[in-house]
């Protein structure tokens, strides 16, 4: 339209971030609950694909932590509300806070690609939920199951860092 | 798409994690004593040589424990999940059934040997 040919301000910039934060948690959230419908044949809690770090990820790449974390913890509560419930919630918020922490120092680095970005946040959201675990049951030995959390955390980080490292590229330019 | 530091750091991660999982549980024995936290709190120590059942019926869960033989097994519960009960037995000091639904903790101890890692 019309202020497509005009020079872009700088309200129109923040209107347009704004915007694609809000399709960002819907989507992000969209994943989780699909994440919810795939059965996962391991009787282990925390295996999951991490289908919303996708999502994630992508935001902090184009749009910066600030972005990234809002977005992320919108997506935490409103799952946590609506699927899994508040306790699941404090799983997940504690996860989520250390992967998405994690994530951004590796990415400032400058030194790994999004594969290996998107492997910690992966193994970091485990180890997160697991260690409000262990508070909140005052017991250590939970610990355990990291060793089987932990590669199910590289591995679907592995898988989600390739194919956000796909659709990033394809994706066109936020705002300009 | 995949540099040289991904792969160190692929390394590094599963070094420092399997220090974290099987740090606390260098030391594994059979145990004497059977501990059952709930919510936090210790709800009671059994003998795990005496053979019995403990029904915990806590903020309308119940979970039933039963100890025989020397080990310990989740034989109920009223969570979604079923993990502990699919748990089976268990009989060695460290090792533990968890029940995080209804924040059940099985626990077994040991006299002797300094296996404690129970922190708070």
């Amino acid at each position: 339209m019309s202020s497509q040919a005009r020079t872009p301000r700088k309200a129109d910039k923040r209107t347009r971030l704004l915007a694609i934060s809000a399709m960002f948690a819907a989507l992000a959230l969209i994943f989780s609950y699909v994440e919810i419908l795939i059965p996962i044949p391991v009787p282990v809690p925390g295996i999951k694909l991490g289908l919303a770090n996708l999502v994630i990820i992508i935001a902090l790449y184009r749009m910066g932590f600030k972005y990234a974390f809002t977005i992320n913890m919108v997506r935490i509560v409103a799952a946590g509300l609506l699927f899994s419930g508040v306790f699941g919630m404090i799983y997940s918020l504690a996860g989520g806070v250390l992967s998405i922490i994690v994530m951004y120092l590796l990415y400032r680095t400058g030194l790994f690609s999004m594969v290996g970005v998107s492997m910690a946040g992966g193994v970091c959201h485990n180890l997160g939920q697991l260690l409000t675990a262990c508070l909140l049951l005052s017991n250590t030995g939970i610990l355990s199951y990291f060793s089987v959390l932990l590669f199910s955390g590289i591995i679907s980080g592995i898988a989600i860092g390739i194919i956000a490292y796909v659709i990033e590229k394809r994706l066109p330019a936020f705002a300009e | 798409m995949i540099k040289k530091a991904d792969v160190i750091l692929l390394i590094l991660i599963v070094a420092v994690g399997l220090i974290i999982s099987f740090g606390p549980l260098a030391k594994q024995a059979g145990g004497t004593d059977v501990k059952i936290t709930v919510n936090g709190e210790t709800y009671g120590i059994y003998s795990l040589m005496e053979d019995q059942t403990i029904e915990i019926s806590k903020d309308g869960h119940t979970n039933v424990i039963i100890i025989e033989d020397g080990t310990v097994r989740m034989k109920s519960s009223t969570c979604k999940n079923q993990i502990c009960v699919d748990h089976g037995k268990i009989s060695l000091i460290g090792d533990s059934i968890v029940c995080l639904p209804n924040r059940v903790v099985v626990e077994i101890e040991g006299k002797g040997g300094d296996v404690d890692v129970i922190s708070g």
